[in-house]
């Protein structure tokens, strides 16, 4: 960002480190373990989901269901330009940047119109106001047949021909990957300049009490759109990464479910809301345990006699449950709480 | 052209299913109302009282209007378990961890049903016959099915009309000091609304199965939530009988917006309508975001 | 406040029982890999046991000797299978279809490559119906349990998710459900599929009616607004032309659509000869129901996927009689090792011995005595093409059990099994045509595997 103050950009850095570093040994552990990389890499996934859905619902306080609808933007946007390049005859790897920019200007143009409308609401008007977004778009594209309507865009193909082969299957298992850590990095250090500098502490202001911010001549509504384009560019190029250049599929009934949404809270709300942290644990928390039941214990559920399958979410949501009654303000408020030790403190940001 | 007969036959069935949507949207705003919880795990009730009313016709044969009233013990019961287990800690907690719980609480009911009756759709066969309405042919069950939904309405706006609880829970909603002041133990009521507001939804779960008698697995409740907000927003939330109202109104709206679509070339009008119905929604919240019937 | 301080604690501690479920599942796995390798061994001894009982010690060993052939190895075969979300209900079914398959080959000997005898290993887990948790578990399955030849997850989105992972180590896919043309258009090497693709659903059902009543002019299409469905839709469409029909109705409803009044009220006075479409199970029931209660007449009405299954009559009752629908399989199918067709090999269990394994596999995993679906079916294939595949390889490269798929003419229990080289497409597969007819399900087309005459005009 153009004229951010040294000082919001050092105490923005103090606060990234800690969740930089986790990152880094995350990205450290997929590479020497290749035989987890993808399992790593969904965490990460859920972890980028969680920290771009945080910058807004976690710092204002709106919950925004159509979320997801941003990554969906990004993903149609990401594939309409691989077509494009691929049907012009270009090759190589430029369709990454092209896409990816593309990807962010629609996600944000997308945010920039429903920001302007449903940010009026507040509360509950609001989240239900982003569910009729999201359900809304979906069923145009379907039902008026537009961008390939319920069949969607299958891109293998060109990306194979922009790239080869082997160049796609290095884009869709390595180097995909290896651009939603870079992508992880960028949006921790934006929500590090964030929460450093006036917007954050105006955010912060609207979330206690909106009203009186107003009062004391903070423009509100400036400052909540801005947060939510960041937020809804951020996850556009999410949604590029994942579902286009990894997925090679952007099929709308898959990529608008509010269920990614829905599992964005969840996240967020596991680790704590507003927090750098929070993210990285809450998707650590939420898909290693949906990783361990499925894999490991329902398995053994299956030796012991019980067949029932399927039967991991039994599991995780009782779990999900005491969390939210135990710890309303997720790990790293439960971490706050307990530690004491001003220095180890400092870290959890 | 617009066809006429087409347009009176979307009328009568639109009005049909929109009694149902709008019995299946009251307890979302009821809970609402009185608790202000917004209950994303709504549709899983509406699920739940889908499968009592499978169940009790297709293994013990008993008629499906009975049926609802062994919904509403279940949904009473489910309401009182969830209240006190869950929803009790956080009447007062930020509104993120309240969307939360209600949602892990619908995915719970979901996988614990699907893990009982598998994830088949389900359905039975419940015919009584055709009447015409309007010159347009109905199934009895259908038009049974939305008097039910009139029925419970009433028997709802007895209870907190006509009731001392509900004189309560009506003093609660408008100032829960004042009601804490009088001695109204607040938290008893919070659990007696939110019990009601089960109960009704559970119980709309066996009626919308004798509307449909079919379709019925673990999933099946998801599109009446996105539904249920729409139509609670429209009514404003918290209105009871604005949520019913709101309801019928959605009904017609989506089956005449069809009408108006289908002459349009190379387009899907049923699926636009769902865009349309959206696009509803965002105009009434921008234009008069506290409902269409909130005083 | 205790409540609080109550569910932490119960929180912590399920928690450190999941963690300590993991480090016993791993051990218990190595120990898995073990009896795996010693269980012909016990199975020896046993034997071996009775044998001196019944006093015929010289007569039995060698016989269990000649059975094992010196070692027997452990082949697994693995798959993502959608057992909760959307699709969990064909997920169940393909599981217990390919345990069947897989129970059959290891009682008929495993399968040899190179002189040595592999009982098959089939190793899954739930993939949620979900394109994002599906890459982690297909590495699982190959880099963890050994995995190099899979089953493919149920639909294209999930197909194509998993296939980069797939292709990056080189295993290869069978594509037993759900996926549609398109991901075959998209240039895999190791995707091949096992059933008929969605655009050639309806075909057989438009040749049927084409055949029995040349008279019949119209079609009607009404279908599901998703990527299955509408391709589905859109060949049929495209048949119907190629045929002489008139397609006079083309329309969809949403994915979730509860009541298709609006959609089916122009039917009534259309009149069309033909109906056909649908999607999924719940919607494809509800067609079937509204298309009765309106009293929408036609000679003829078609409906994908749903009516296929048992509980489709049960559930709707007298408005399920005489729907006609396409299908992938059925247990009434006249295959046998007699009817092979010139061309092709015959392999596996026979109709009635599939249906046999299947039942017991039902049975022991609690679902009661239940007759397998087209779904089952199709897993079950994609296991044997895959079984006779290595063996005609006669390696466990995949490469060279690719390569040699291009030269397999199979037939099964399922009927015939060939895949187009150079895409993987299913091209020696055919739909056959079943129908309702006094509440019980009857294959009417093609002629050589009717059990019945077509009910027709539908009553």
């Amino acid at each position: 960002m153009p004229g951010v103050d040294p000082w919001v950009l050092r105490e923005a850095l103090r606060r990234s480190a800690p969740t930089l570093v986790f990152y880094l040994v995350l990205l450290a552990l997929y590479l020497a373990m290749p035989q987890y990389s993808q399992f790593i890499a969904m965490i990460l996934f859920y972890a980028i989901l969680g920290q771009a859905f945080n910058i807004f619902m976690g710092m204002t306080g709106y919950v925004d269901f159509g979320y997801v609808a941003f990554l969906a933007s990004g993903a149609y946007a990401f594939s309409l330009a691989a077509i494009a390049l691929s049907e012009a005859g270009v090759t190589g790897w430029i369709f990454i940047p092209v896409g990816l920019a593309f990807a962010a200007i629609v996600a944000a143009t997308l945010a920039s119109i429903v920001g302007a409308i449903a940010l009026r609401l507040r509360g509950a008007y609001f989240a239900i106001a982003t569910i009729g977004v999201n359900e809304g778009l979906r069923y145009f594209v379907e039902g008026a047949n537009l961008l390939g309507g319920s069949i969607g865009l299958y891109i293998v193909k060109n990306l194979k021909a922009l790239v080869g082969k082997e160049g796609y299957q290095l884009a869709a298992t390595l180097l995909a990957d290896l651009l939603m850590f870079l992508l992880a990095a960028v949006t921790v250090l934006v929500t590090g300049i964030i929460l450093s500098s006036r917007l954050g502490y105006a955010l912060q202001a609207i979330r206690e009490d909106e009203d009186a911010a107003r009062a004391l001549g903070i423009n509100v509504t400036k400052y909540k759109v801005t947060a939510f384009i960041i937020s809804g560019m951020l996850g556009g190029m999410l949604g590029a990464l994942n579902w286009a250049l990894k997925g090679g599929v952007v099929e709308p009934a898959h990529v608008f479910m509010i269920h990614y949404t829905v599992e964005a809270i969840v996240i967020v709300m596991l680790g704590g809301a507003g927090t750098l942290l929070g993210p990285v644990f809450g998707a650590m928390t939420y898909i290693g345990l949906n990783y361990v039941s499925n894999v490991y214990i329902a398995p053994i559920l299956e030796s012991m006699g019980i067949k029932a399958t399927g039967l991991h979410l039994i599991i995780l949501a009782p779990i999900l449950l005491a969390i939210i009654i135990a710890a309303p303000n997720g790990i790293v408020g439960l971490l706050k709480e307990r530690i004491k030790n001003p220095r180890i403190r400092s870290f959890i940001t | 052209m617009v066809d006429v007969g087409l347009v009176v036959a979307n009328l009568v069935y639109g009005l049909l299913i929109g009694i149902i949507y709008g019995i299946a949207t009251v307890g979302l705003n009821m809970i609402f109302g009185v608790l202000k919880i917004v209950n994303v795990g709504h549709g899983a009730f509406i699920m739940v009282g889908a499968y009592v009313t499978l169940l009790l016709f297709t293994l013990a044969g008993v008629t499906p209007p009975l049926t609802i009233v062994a919904s509403m013990a279940v949904g009473i019961g489910l309401g009182l378990l969830f209240y006190y287990l869950v929803i009790k800690y956080l009447v007062d907690a930020p509104e993120l961890a309240t969307l939360l719980a209600t949602f892990a609480i619908g995915v719970l009911l979901q996988e614990i049903v699907k893990a009982f009756m598998g994830a088949d759709s389900r359905g039975f066969t419940w015919n009584l016959g055709n009447i015409e309405i309007a010159g347009v042919s109905v199934a009895l069950s259908k038009v049974i099915a939305a008097i039910l939904s009139i029925a419970l309405l009433g028997f709802l706006y007895l209870v907190i009309y006509r009731t001392k609880l509900g004189l309560a829970i009506r003093a609660v909603v408008q100032d829960k000091e004042g009601a804490m002041v009088v001695g109204v133990d607040v938290d008893r009521i919070y659990a007696i609304s939110f019990a009601l507001g089960i109960m009704v939804t559970v119980a709309s779960g066996s009626i919308l199965a004798m509307y449909l008698q079919s379709g019925i697995h673990p999933y099946m409740g998801e599109i009446y939530t996105l539904k249920g907000f729409v139509i609670a927003v429209m009514a404003g939330l918290g209105s009871i009988p604005g949520a019913f109202i709101a309801g019928i109104l959605f009904g017609l709206f989506e089956n005449l917006s069809y009408v108006a679509l289908q002459s349009i070339e190379g387009i899907q009008p049923l699926v636009l309508t769902r865009s349309i119905a959206f696009l509803l929604l965002l105009i009434i919240l921008l234009v008069k975001p506290s409902g269409l019937f909130q005083r | 406040m205790a409540g609080k301080n109550l569910y932490l604690g119960v929180g912590i501690l399920i928690i450190i029982i999941l963690l300590a479920g993991v480090f016993m599942m791993q051990g218990g796995e190595e120990q898995a890999t073990q009896t795996g390798e010693t269980t012909p061994a016990a199975g020896q001894t046993q034997e071996q046991t009775q044998a001196q009982e019944t006093q015929q010690e010289a007569k039995t060993e060698t016989q269990t000797e000649a059975q094992a052939g010196g070692e027997v190895e452990t082949l697994v075969i693995g798959a993502p299978l959608s057992l909760s979300g959307k699709y969990a209900k064909e997920g169940e079914m393909s599981l217990m279809g390919a345990l069947a398959a897989v129970k059959w080959i290891n009682d008929n000997g495993g399968i040899t490559v190179n002189g040595k005898k592999y009982m098959l290993e089939f190793k899954y887990y739930d993939d949620e119906s979900n394109p994002d948790r599906v890459t982690s578990i297909v590495e699982r399955l190959i880099t963890q349990d050994g995995v190099k030849f899979l089953l493919a997850p149920y639909s294209s989105g999930l197909t194509a998710k998993a296939a980069p992972v797939a292709e990056r180590y080189g295993a290869l896919m069978l594509s037993h459900g759900g996926a549609s043309d398109k991901i075959f258009q998209q240039g895999y090497d190791y995707l091949v599929q096992i059933l008929t693709p969605a655009s050639r659903y309806f075909t057989s059902v438009l040749d049927m009616v084409k055949a029995i009543d040349p008279q019949a002019k119209t079609v009607a299409i009404v279908y599901k607004e998703n990527e299955f469905s509408r391709t589905v839709a859109e060949g049929a469409k495209a048949y119907a032309e190629k045929l002489g029909f008139e397609v006079v109705y083309f329309q969809s409803y949403p994915a979730d659509a509860q009541d298709l009044t609006p959609v089916l009220q122009p039917l009534k006075d259309l009149q069309p000869d033909v109906i056909i479409g649908g999607g999924h199970f719940a919607d494809g029931q509800l067609l079937a129901r509204q298309i009765n209660e309106l009293g929408i007449k036609a000679k003829l009405v078609g409906i994908l996927v749903a009516p296929a299954l048992p509980d489709f009559y049960k559930n709707l009752g007298e408005a399920a009689e005489g729907i006609v629908y396409p299908s992938q399989w059925e247990p009434g199918v006249t295959f046998s090792p007699e009817t092979t067709p010139q061309g092709y090999e015959w392999y596996g269990p026979t109709v009635e011995e599939f249906i046999k394994y299947f039942k017991e596999v039902a049975k022991e995993r609690g679902k009661g005595d239940i007759m397998p679906s087209y779904h089952a079916a199709d897993a079950a294939a994609a296991i044997l093409f895959l079984a006779k595949a290595i063996e005609q390889a006669n390696s466990l490269n995949p490469d060279d059990v690719r390569q040699a798929m291009n030269d397999l003419a199979l037939f099964t229990f399922y009927g015939k099994l060939k895949i187009d080289p150079e895409t993987g497409l299913q091209i020696g597969h055919d739909m056959i045509v079943g129908q309702w007819q006094n509440g019980k399900k009857v294959i009417v087309w093609p002629k050589e595997a009717a059990q019945a005459e077509p009910l027709y005009p539908k009553p």
